[in-house]
């Protein structure tokens, strides 16, 4: 399908003296950097015959076997659970932090954890708890804990003042913030957790990619040993299970779903708190501290020469590589969720045909990008370009999502023009600020999500902090994810001076 | 307004149940990753946990993990105290957990050797010297893994004097050996290390297709998987039962359990024994 | 009970409220009330009245905030929570009376003693809804209605109101408002029914322009003076 002309360059041909609007030049601007980067970029395509893997991969997924895994509904309960428990424990630590979260030092140490992914969180966990559930909860809830504390400040900020001048100024702070701001908001907050429910539950399966008990599990090694009508059976599932979330998890039942997690959460092995101090006093220090006895004899020399060749040999080669993959990966995904917000917007097209449209978003943001990376490396050869393109593909279809939930709501203007004329002056404008606010949003998302792309070899510093995790190299991997972390922290300040536009969180993801 | 106080309340049964959790501390519990077929893991291991625990007179329990890495974690962190170790992953463990003993290895695991092979369009062939592969794609297996990794990357810095990121276009670690094979024949990648049993596996099941890519040098060979159990064993579960493990693995011979690894017997080893792959990963740099 | 002298108070556009205290030069603020002195005692009944923009509820506003504890406001921007029942929102005035346990334990159940108090004070507002209906399905007469009741809820010795009745018709807006003078001991309301103002308040002061024109504590007004108020203004 052609993609027709946005609305703006439609303006833009009008009259040559015609200044440049607000999202034309943003636009305009993501595409230029990424043309600017493009020539620096890993992006050759090496692939002499990917037909007789492909095929092999085709015929999985056209018989999908799903009798082929070993404990399926065991692993699709634990997926569920990890995903119940997690966003439970994340609003708990969460939404307390919304209230402060103006303090700067909240805000900062709140981007701080939400920089780092969750298999990274995952990964340090492994060595305090081990293969126990709680690494997986844990991983869970901390940066979406965070993540809460950032959107339900906004969502709440967002709310009017006037139930608050009216409450008597004698009434207790509490009374008066419950009554007067939190029941204001309380349908956009609980809309806002049911959705990050979803991010939990894919969350929740990719953290099976580095051992907890879920569906990431059983994908990631029919994958990658090539049983792909295990795979396929693992995805429809997977796809399915997100697919339907509305009628199996109404918020109603999350109570319930929530005991039953609880109880039917896999043991958890008891904590020995000798592994948290072993971890802090001994792993995580650089060698040349580690082997020290005491503060005297360490080597400072040894230590700064260990400290620069990490620099200089892994966390700049591969921040530099995040951020061009980050940068192109933008792009691509601004293409790809203008093009599938149409394919399933209802102004366009009708109803059987939205509701494909509507499937196509569904697999594009319930897949995992590790998968999609997965097969795309097999069909376009070992450079950024999968990446890229699962990159897009994901993000691209959860924005789109978003959008066409936003753009389906809005009344078509009753004056008689085409469908896509009225789409493209009408529609277009009206959702395109939210949808570039979401696709800015996306981009600390993007940053971060590269990270599991280090673990499929595309030089990032997630290949890095992997290959320092596999190495039992600790504080190495430490240093790297705390320079993951500072990076999306920069990123984040950076375009949020850049940008000076309302954020729309209550769609935000 | 009702959610408020349902979470309140899921809060504290979540957190009472955190609390309340607690382990058998008489289990013996293992791990294994065979470097072949990670498919059905624990249904064709949970046999040989039974059949442990018959010999053993003890709960026997499997954990499974994904990458060697996690296993050394896990064995590390007592969480398990026997563990199916590859070459490298092995001396990680020990270096680690001090005292803890290499019992048994695969009969195979003496004289294990990793392949090089590589897509036909590089034109290369069989030989006994090292063959030229400077400057092509090049891919290993998982980063952690002795036949994928450490051996093939040593013998490449000893023939061609470099680092593979220096020697190479392009290196890729493509997670395991299957994807390996997968890989090269499909071009992705021009040449690729492979354990040379899941290679000859794969090519008794038709899986390769020899016009494509074939076998262009096999290395040396050297010691690769082996049991590893830790010391505080005899402390927790009574003097000997080092050796009742060992002998319970030494006297493994159902085709069935032994396929799982697969091997065709265990037999004795030592810590001494991979004192080789220390060295070379010590020389990589892979272990200070 | 009050007395203002000298008032001046500029409009922060900026900052949406009112400041007593000029900021700037700049046009981001206007003033609104210019050197306005006034006095309101114990027990007095006011009505406020005068044209559009004559600065009528930056006046109300800044009383309230001279005498906030002892006051209850009906403001114009009601402030009503969409997402609270009708209960809820009319709760929302007692909230100074309890604790914050009470208050948080109310939210998910209501109590019973509350429950019947308010059911009491709608049927006497004629607000004949169900307590549990959210405020956002209810119509532009009734959402005042809730908005009043909880004003009156509050059950303060004042009450302050920003045409509380502007949305009802006559008939109700004098069964209400004997309601409202009868409840309180001191009632300041800015009332756009000058009819009204004049027939039910012991004292009428009208605003044109920032400025006090017209007080009926020292000098008797009639409807000639008011109706040429709002002519010139119209006019101007």
């Amino acid at each position: 399908m052609s993609q027709p002309k946005q609305p703006q360059q439609v303006l833009q041909l009008k009259k040559p003296q015609y200044a440049l609007g607000y999202w034309q030049k943003v636009s305009l601007s993501i595409w230029l950097i990424a043309l600017v980067i493009l020539p620096f970029a890993d992006i050759e395509i090496v692939n002499f015959d990917p037909f007789l893997e492909l095929t092999r991969m085709v015929n999985g997924l056209v018989t999908p076997d799903f009798f082929a895994t070993e404990y399926l509904l065991q692993a699709i309960m634990q997926t569920v659970n990890f995903a119940i428990i997690g966003v439970c424990l994340g609003l708990v630590l969460g939404a307390p932090l919304a209230l402060i979260y103006q303090h700067p030092l909240v805000s900062s140490c709140c981007a701080f954890l939400r920089a780092i992914h969750e298999i990274f969180w995952a990964l340090l966990f492994l060595q305090v708890f081990g293969l126990s559930p709680l690494t997986g909860i844990l991983a869970i809830s901390i940066p979406f804990a965070a993540t809460f504390a950032r959107v339900f400040h906004d969502i709440i900020n967002q709310s009017s003042d006037s139930p608050l001048e009216i409450i008597d100024r004698r009434a207790d702070i509490i009374s008066r913030f419950t009554y007067g701001k939190i029941a204001q908001v309380m349908p956009q907050l609980i809309n806002y957790t049911r959705y990050r429910f979803e991010c939990a539950l894919r969350s929740s399966a990719v953290l099976g990619f580095i051992g907890m008990p879920t569906l990431g599990f059983y994908m990631e090694t029919a994958f990658r040993q090539g049983n792909y009508s295990e795979g396929a059976a693992l995805l429809i599932i997977f796809i399915a299970l997100i697919g339907t979330i509305r009628y199996w998890c109404p918020p109603k039942l999350l109570g319930v779903y929530l005991v039953i997690a609880c109880v039917t959460l896999v043991d958890i092995p008891k904590v020995d708190s000798s592994l948290l101090v072993r971890f802090i006093t001994q792993d995580i220090l650089p060698p040349a501290i580690a082997n020290a006895a005491t503060l005297a004899e360490v080597q400072w020399s040894s230590l700064m020469t260990w400290f620069s060749a990490l620099l200089s040999e892994q966390a700049i080669p591969g921040a530099i590589a995040t951020i061009t993959l980050a940068l192109l990966a933008l792009a691509a995904t601004h293409f790809i969720s203008l093009s599938t917000h149409m394919i399933a917007s209802k102004h366009l097209w009708p109803a059987p045909l939205t509701w494909l449209g509507q499937f196509i978003l569904l697999v594009g943001r319930s897949v995992p990008e590790y998968i999609l990376a997965f097969i795309f490396l097999m069909l376009l050869g070992p450079s950024m370009l999968p990446a890229i393109v699962a990159l897009a593909i994901h993000n691209g279809c959860v924005i789109a999502y978003l959008a066409v939930k936003q753009s389906n709501a809005i009344a078509p203007q009753q004056i008689q023009i085409s469908k896509l004329n009225q789409f493209n002056y009408h529609i277009m404008p009206t959702i395109y600020p939210s949808m570039m606010a979401l696709l800015f949003y996306r981009f600390e998302i993007i940053v971060r999500e590269t990270a599991v792309f280090g673990i499929l070899g595309i030089m990032t510093l997630g290949f890095y902090i992997d290959s320092s995790f596999s190495e039992i190299r600790y504080s190495n991997a430490l240093v790297l994810i705390t320079c993951t972390a500072l990076l999306n922290v920069a990123i984040d300040i950076i375009s949020r001076r850049l940008l000076k536009f309302e954020q729309t969180s209550q769609t935000s993801c | 307004m009702k959610t408020l106080t349902k979470l309140l309340t899921l809060c504290a049964l979540t957190l009472s149940l955190f609390v309340g959790a607690n382990t058998n501390a008489a289990t013996f519990t293992f791990t294994a990753i065979p470097d072949a077929d990670e498919s059905q893991l624990r249904t064709r291991f949970e046999k040989v946990a039974l059949y442990l625990s018959e010999q053993l007179g003890i709960e026997v329990k499997y954990v499974p993990v994904k990458s060697y890495s996690a296993a050394v974690t896990a064995f590390r962190n007592n969480q398990v105290q026997l563990a199916w170790f590859g070459g490298l992953s092995g001396v990680q463990a020990r270096r680690l957990v001090p005292g803890s003993q290499a019992i048994a290895q695969g009969y195979e695991d003496q004289f294990f050797k990793s392949y090089f092979i590589a897509h036909y369009s590089t034109g290369l062939e069989l030989s006994d010297s090292f063959p030229a592969i400077t400057d092509k794609t090049f891919t290993f297996g998982s980063k952690g893994s002795t036949s994928g990794r450490l051996m093939p990357q040593y013998y490449i810095e000893q023939h061609l004097k470099q680092k593979p990121q220096q020697a190479f276009k392009r290196v890729g670690f493509s997670g395991d050996h299957n994807r390996t094979i997968v890989q090269v024949q499909s071009g992705t990648y021009q040449v690729g290390a492979v354990n040379y049993k899941v290679w000859d596996s794969a090519l008794a099941a038709g899986k390769i297709d020899t016009n494509k890519v074939k076998v262009i040098w096999q290395s040396p060979t050297y010691p690769d998987y082996q049991w590893t159990i830790r010391a505080d064993v005899e402390a927790n579960f009574g003097v000997g039962f080092a050796d009742k493990v060992q002998a319970a693995l030494l006297n493994m011979n159902s085709p069935e359990l032994l396929k799982s690894f697969p091997r065709s017997a265990f037999i004795k080893a030592e810590n001494k024994d991979f004192q080789p792959v220390e060295d070379v990963a010590k020389q990589i740099g892979l272990i200070d | 009970m009050l007395t203002l002298a000298n008032l001046n108070l500029h409009y922060d556009k900026t900052a949406g409220a009112n400041t007593r205290n000029k900021i700037s030069e700049k046009d981001s603020s206007t003033q609104v009330i210019f050197d306005l002195s006034l006095t309101i005692n114990e027990g007095e009944k006011v009505a406020i009245i005068g044209p559009s923009g004559a600065g009528k509820s930056s006046l109300l506003h800044h009383i309230y905030q001279e005498l906030t504890t002892r006051a209850a406001l009906c403001s114009q921007r009601q402030g009503l929570v969409d997402n609270l029942s009708i209960y809820h929102n009319i709760f929302m005035g007692a909230l100074a009376r309890h604790h914050w346990l009470f208050n948080l334990v109310n939210l998910i159940r209501p109590f019973k003693q509350d429950l019947h108090d308010i059911a009491a004070l709608c049927q006497q507002l004629e607000l004949d809804q169900p307590l549990a209906k959210k405020v956002d399905q209810l119509s532009g007469g009734q959402r005042q209605r809730v908005a009043l009741a909880r004003a009156l809820y509050q059950q303060q010795a004042i009450f302050i109101g920003d045409e509380p009745f502007s949305a009802l018709d006559p008939l109700m807006t004098s069964r209400l408002l004997d309601t409202v003078l009868a409840r309180h001991n001191s009632v300041i309301m800015v009332l756009h029914d000058r009819a009204l103002a004049m027939s039910a308040f012991d004292r009428v002061i009208a605003l044109d322009k920032g400025r006090l024109i017209l007080d009926s504590q020292q000098q008797s007004i009639d409807q000639a003076q008011i109706t040429a108020l709002y002519q010139t203004s119209a006019i101007a």
